[in-house]
């Protein structure tokens, strides 16, 4: 039989047939590859119960695009601690900022949260007066009225961590409600000799209004776990990565606002426009914020780290409380988890 | 004149007629109601149950039941209750007291009637979640501010009732009343407020449900105690739903029984009546 003249052309033929295709096949997979990379992964943010400047990291990380930048897609919702981690632990909100002291009590009744990066390193909460009250100790609060804003949250565990301290009870005070958060307002005009707060709100507007305000922090008396990011443990083992991508997202911008807390004014701002119409006011709370992110442990380890001593001695003062509900078995492995830190 | 005789004996040839004891027409206006509570309880388990709804978004009814037992046993929710039937007790007395008199005025006088009756249509429109607040920032958030707002939610109610039962009182009664040269206040002592029993008592029934509704709603713009303050508590710092869950019940219980001791009252008087 004769062979084909022309062996070598219809091997080179199907040589490059089967380069084609191969390089054909190669193009349509990474086209995959790319399209599936693209897709961002949808998360779902519980912030406090207002738009405010203290949440300006996030508002920062989603306008210069950290986040999507790590191939996420974030929507923010406001929501108060209570129902913030209720909708966690079902995964309707994928990760919120809220209360360590929060987060202690839910897990102790079996809601399924976990405690993934702090944001404030000092606890917030502070009982503020002014200084012509003379309240410079705890124990000056025996007697005296004591505006709140209710018998529950963060400010109101802070209250009974720091009069236990010196002895005291609320029964020791006249305690005063203001449901409305009019704290500042009641403190000014005297219809309380003292009230609860957050460090970077009450005492700062009455500061701005040129008034001399005393301090008593609870992060210096009773220190109890800060505000953070919270997960579901649902949420945690089927969106780690994603969660993972948002933190480190998130501690970044704070670190760029601790340097320069203008790109964080400049960031709410451009989210909440009502709030440039006071600028010094926001610059204030924004910088008071700053001082509460950070804390020897901060320090040391950095923004967004969790301080695992801290948290032992803040789940015993919780749960010394009078009327506590944390239980006897639960230990920081249950409240807290490294899987975000950064 | 006392017929308290024939009215037994007309009792019990009733009885003789339908077979029915006086215990028997209790089962029998219990039983449905039981039957009713049954199976609501079944189908809330089963919602629970298919649902597979973890404790802390909705509790199944054993879990509830038993929070509500440990709830009364440990101490917790009782102190709470008190302060809320206390409240609801005063601002029943209150508002109840000023249904009447305005429900009277507005009945005796078209004037009244013209002048005032926008107004108080108008307050009632106002939903009292909005005024709460504003009467807490007022006048504060103790017993009296909780007792207000207590009173002006069940005002409304009682102030009608009273001013329908009263104009629909028999004009016959009244001229009755005039012949034999009855006084204002008799006629209105005798004959139009018994007449009005029925409506008056009716919108009693009304205000003593609306009046649980204030006391929560007042407890929930400012108050240290009380069954609204404890749902708040439960919720937002103890997370313990089901005790939010018990707190609800309690709440409902207070609210049949009230309910029930106006109906046993308007049927004690509204008989005696006739």
């Amino acid at each position: 039989m004769d062979r084909s003249p022309y062996p070598t052309l219809r091997g080179a033929a199907a040589a490059i047939v089967a380069a084609g295709l191969a390089l054909s096949l190669s193009v349509v997979a990474g086209a995959q590859d790319a399209n599936e990379t693209a897709a961002p992964s949808s998360l779902t943010v519980g912030l406090g119960y207002i738009p405010s400047v203290q949440f300006a990291p996030f508002y920062l990380a989603d306008q210069a695009g950290y986040y999507a930048d790590s191939g996420l897609d974030v929507t923010f919702q406001n929501k108060i601690d209570p129902e913030l981690i209720t909708l966690l632990a079902q995964g309707t909100v994928d990760i919120g900022m809220a209360d360590g002291t929060s987060v202690i009590p839910a897990v102790s009744q079996g809601i399924p949260v976990v405690y993934g990066a702090t944001i404030y390193g000092r606890d917030p909460n502070v009982v503020f007066s002014l200084a012509e009250a003379g309240i410079n100790d705890v124990s000056d609060l025996a007697g005296k009225k004591v505006g709140i804003p209710g018998r529950y949250g963060s400010s109101w565990v802070a209250l009974q961590a720091m009069l236990e301290t010196a002895g005291l009870t609320p029964d020791d005070l006249e305690i005063v409600t203001y449901p409305d958060f009019g704290q500042a307002v009641a403190v000014s005009t005297g219809q309380v000799d003292a009230a609860t707060g957050f460090s970077s709100n009450e005492p700062v507007q009455l500061a701005l209004q040129g008034l001399e305000v005393n301090v008593l922090s609870v992060a210096d008396i009773a220190p109890l776990p800060g505000p953070g990011l919270v997960v579901g443990t649902d949420t945690l083992a089927t969106k780690g990565e994603a969660l993972r991508a948002f933190t480190a997202a998130t501690i970044r911008a704070m670190q760029e606002i601790e340097a320069d807390p203008q790109v964080g004014l400049d960031a709410t701002f451009a989210r909440v426009p009502e709030l440039a119409s006071d600028p010094d006011t926001q610059q204030a709370i924004l910088e008071a914020t700053i001082e509460s992110w950070r804390s020897d442990y901060a320090s040391e380890h950095g923004l967004g780290s969790i301080d695992w001593t801290a948290w032992e001695s803040g789940l015993e003062i919780m749960r010394s409380l009078p009327g506590s509900v944390v239980s006897d078995s639960l230990t920081v492995e249950d409240l807290v988890t490294s899987e975000l830190e950064p | 004149m006392n017929d308290a005789p024939s009215r037994q004996r007309a009792d019990e040839g009733r009885e003789a007629l339908t077979g029915g004891s006086g215990r028997r027409r209790a089962v029998r206006t219990i039983a449905p109601v039981l039957l009713a509570g049954a199976v609501f309880v079944m189908v809330w388990a089963a919602i629970v149950a298919v649902g597979d709804y973890p404790t802390y978004i909705l509790p199944g009814p054993l879990v509830v039941a038993d929070r509500f037992v440990s709830g009364w046993t440990d101490g917790t929710i009782a102190p709470h209750f008190w302060m809320t039937l206390g409240e609801v007790l005063l601002g029943l007395a209150v508002g109840g007291t000023a249904g009447l008199l305005v429900g009277v005025l507005l009945a005796r006088s078209q004037a009244a009637a013209r002048m005032l009756s926008p107004y108080i249509v108008a307050a009632q429109a106002t939903p009292i979640l909005a005024l709460a607040p504003l009467i807490a920032l007022w006048f504060g958030t103790g017993l009296a501010s909780r007792v207000l707002i207590c009173a002006l939610i069940c005002f409304f109610p009682i102030a009608v009732g009273t001013m329908v039962g009263i104009r629909s009182v028999d004009p016959k009664l009244i001229e009755l009343g005039r012949s034999f040269r009855a006084s204002r206040w008799q006629r209105l002592t005798r004959i139009e407020i018994p007449s009005a029993l029925p409506q008056i008592l009716g919108s009693f029934r009304i205000g003593v449900t609306l009046a649980v509704v204030g006391a929560i709603v007042a407890e929930w713009a400012g108050g240290d105690s009380g069954l609204g303050v404890l749902i708040n508590l439960a919720r937002g710092s103890m997370f313990d739903i089901p005790l939010m869950f018990a707190t609800l019940l309690t709440i409902a219980i207070l609210g049949v029984t009230l309910y029930l001791i106006v109906v046993s009252i308007e049927r004690r008087l509204v008989r005696s009546r006739d």
